[in-house]
């Protein structure tokens, strides 16, 4: 088997260094050139960037190919986000082999949403394995060096995450399942976005008893619109009315651009300060992901947040 | 168990008697499965027999059978009316695609030549609430896993089919596939192991599904 960690963030992890993950999303483009302005831009403060693999069932470029040239052409470390979605047990192993040899070392298990969602509904969905039993392959890969009990002569290198969700409910289901994907090997988890803070205590220290480490997914917002269009928009997550109001006040009341922006940015920085303090006090955290696409000029304030 | 149909449109139905030349055909009704979907039996029968003469296409016999899907009823309901048969380009059939080819089969012994033309669609094995209102509950997988998952279905109640649910799109219960308005399978299974005090079960992680003899042709043969 070989030696971990095989990544920057795998490092971070075994290290105990508080980790920072961004996420950059590829759209329906052969052209990355916007995505590899923004990993540029955040490279300099995180650890990895996961990078999105058709979310909501909309086709985008291929998240192998996205990670592998972001990695090639800034440096920035990705985690491939994998769904289970469009390619069937035998397909996934293959892309687990081509990934390594891409050079990509994080792998994110997911289901993936559903294909009658986005924008090629008439697609076969496939969801041979699930988030659980693909995380299980991977580690069968990594540890065992095989599939099946066949050896692969070269075997790929990988830390495999999954997801986990605060906002679930019921809360009990997700608990047990996240417990299966403790039990198959995820060596890290990322959870959905959450703004309530005795939610968010409640769930850390439930799952505390994995023994697998969490990063807390936020969502930093860039503006009222995208405050308002999250609520509204994302199934089963609501951003609390006082946090939309105080938006909808700098949106109303700062007419400059400039201030406006910096006003925003000064409201994240106080709304997540204290929260991930807080957890971070608790030892409940291993760190954050903040899954706030386009809004690569947070993460200056982000890293005070993180070093407070 | 009803092997649920639902009916195809006219149009197709009609563009496929003449796709194969049906001027005269014979209409085999099923009494049974597709009777209780309406798109079947004696109702079905009279049915098509006035829309197929409306255009001009002769029936020449009309039969309503028990068991279309069953070779031995098709060869002995076929045999009487084997003159018709004889006489007419083709068969129309009111029945599932089970029942179509157990007709292609027996007819096939004496009439090759002849063209069977199904008007219904088969959706699915169907577990009756009441009459117009079918589920799914079952896909046949060949390695039922109801003992463990509370006798609640994951292949079927689950938009994924997945082994180890619940997925990040269910919302308070319900599944992301439909807008949220039919209950997630996998929260089902959990109510269902809580409520028998046997979450250990719904713990339990699950292999993938075993495909290795059942992503191709399957039959049971036991004599
Ligand atoms: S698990 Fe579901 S699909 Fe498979 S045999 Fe049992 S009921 Fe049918
Ligand atoms: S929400 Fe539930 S039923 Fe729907 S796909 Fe996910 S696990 Fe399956």
């Amino acid at each position: 088997m070989a030696n971990r960690p095989f990544s920057k963030l795998g490092e971070g992890l075994a290290k105990g260094e508080f980790v920072l993950t961004g996420e950059l999303e590829p759209e329906k483009t052969c052209d990355l050139s916007h995505t590899i302005k923004e990993a540029n831009e955040m490279a300099p403060y995180v650890h990895a960037a996961n990078v999105t693999d058709s979310p909501l069932g909309i086709v985008t470029i291929n998240s192998m190919a996205a990670s592998n040239i972001i990695q090639r052409e800034t440096g920035l470390e990705c985690v491939w986000q994998l769904t289970v979605r469009d390619v069937n047990k035998l397909g996934i192993a293959g892309m687990i082999m081509g990934g390594h040899a891409l050079g990509l070392r994080n792998v994110l298990s997911l289901t993936g949403d559903h294909t009658a969602l986005g924008d090629m509904p008439e697609s076969k969905p496939v969801f041979d394995l699930d988030s659980s039993t693909l995380v299980k392959l991977v580690r069968e890969m990594v540890d065992e060096e095989s599939i099946n009990g066949h050896e692969i002569e070269c075997p790929p290198t990988f830390h495999v995450g999954a997801a986990a969700n605060p906002n679930a409910d019921p809360m009990g289901a997700e608990i047990l399942k996240i417990g299966r994907k403790a039990e198959a090997g995820a060596e890290f988890l990322q959870t959905q976005v959450v703004y309530d803070i005795d939610r968010t205590i409640e769930f850390l220290t439930e799952i505390k008893k994995y023994k697998v480490p969490v990063l807390l997914g936020i969502f930093p917002m860039k503006s009222y619109g995208i405050a308002k269009g999250f609520d509204t928009f994302v199934p089963g997550v609501s951003v609390p009315p006082d946090i939309l109001a105080k938006w909808k006040g700098i949106k109303k009341n700062i007419t400059d651009k400039k201030e406006k922006k910096a006003a925003y940015d000064e409201a994240n920085y106080e709304f997540f300060k204290p929260f991930i303090t807080e957890l971070k006090k608790k030892g409940l955290l291993a760190g954050v992901h903040c899954m706030a696409v386009h809004y690569t000029r947070i993460f200056p304030k982000l890293i005070e947040v993180i070093k407070a | 168990m009803v092997v649920i149909t639902t009916a195809k449109p006219d149009e197709e139905v009609f563009e496929a008697l003449e796709r194969y030349d049906i001027k005269k055909t014979v209409v085999v009704s099923c009494g049974t499965c597709a009777a209780l979907c309406q798109t079947g039996g004696t109702e079905g029968l009279e049915n098509w027999t006035k829309k197929l003469e409306e255009k001009g296409i002769q029936v020449a016999a009309g039969i309503v059978s028990d068991d279309v899907c069953d070779n031995r009823v098709m060869m002995k309901d076929l045999r009487k009316i084997d003159d018709e048969l004889k006489d007419a380009d083709g068969i129309l059939t009111l029945s599932c695609g089970l029942g179509e080819q157990s007709l292609v089969k027996v007819l096939g012994r004496k009439y090759p030549e002849k063209p069977v033309i199904i008007a219904n669609n088969t959706e699915f094995m169907g577990m009756t609430e009441r009459i117009g209102r079918f589920y799914m509950r079952c896909r046949g997988c060949g390695d039922c896993l109801l003992n463990d998952t509370g006798g609640i279905c994951p292949i079927t109640t689950c938009a994924k089919s997945l082994m180890n649910g619940p997925c990040g799109g269910m919302v308070e219960g319900m599944c992301e596939v439909g807008d949220y308005e039919r209950d997630c399978g996998w929260v089902l299974i959990y109510k269902r192991l809580e409520e028998m005090g046997r979450l250990d079960l719904f713990e339990k992680l699950r292999d993938s599904f075993d495909w290795s003899e059942r992503g191709h042709q399957r039959e049971v043969v036991f004599r």
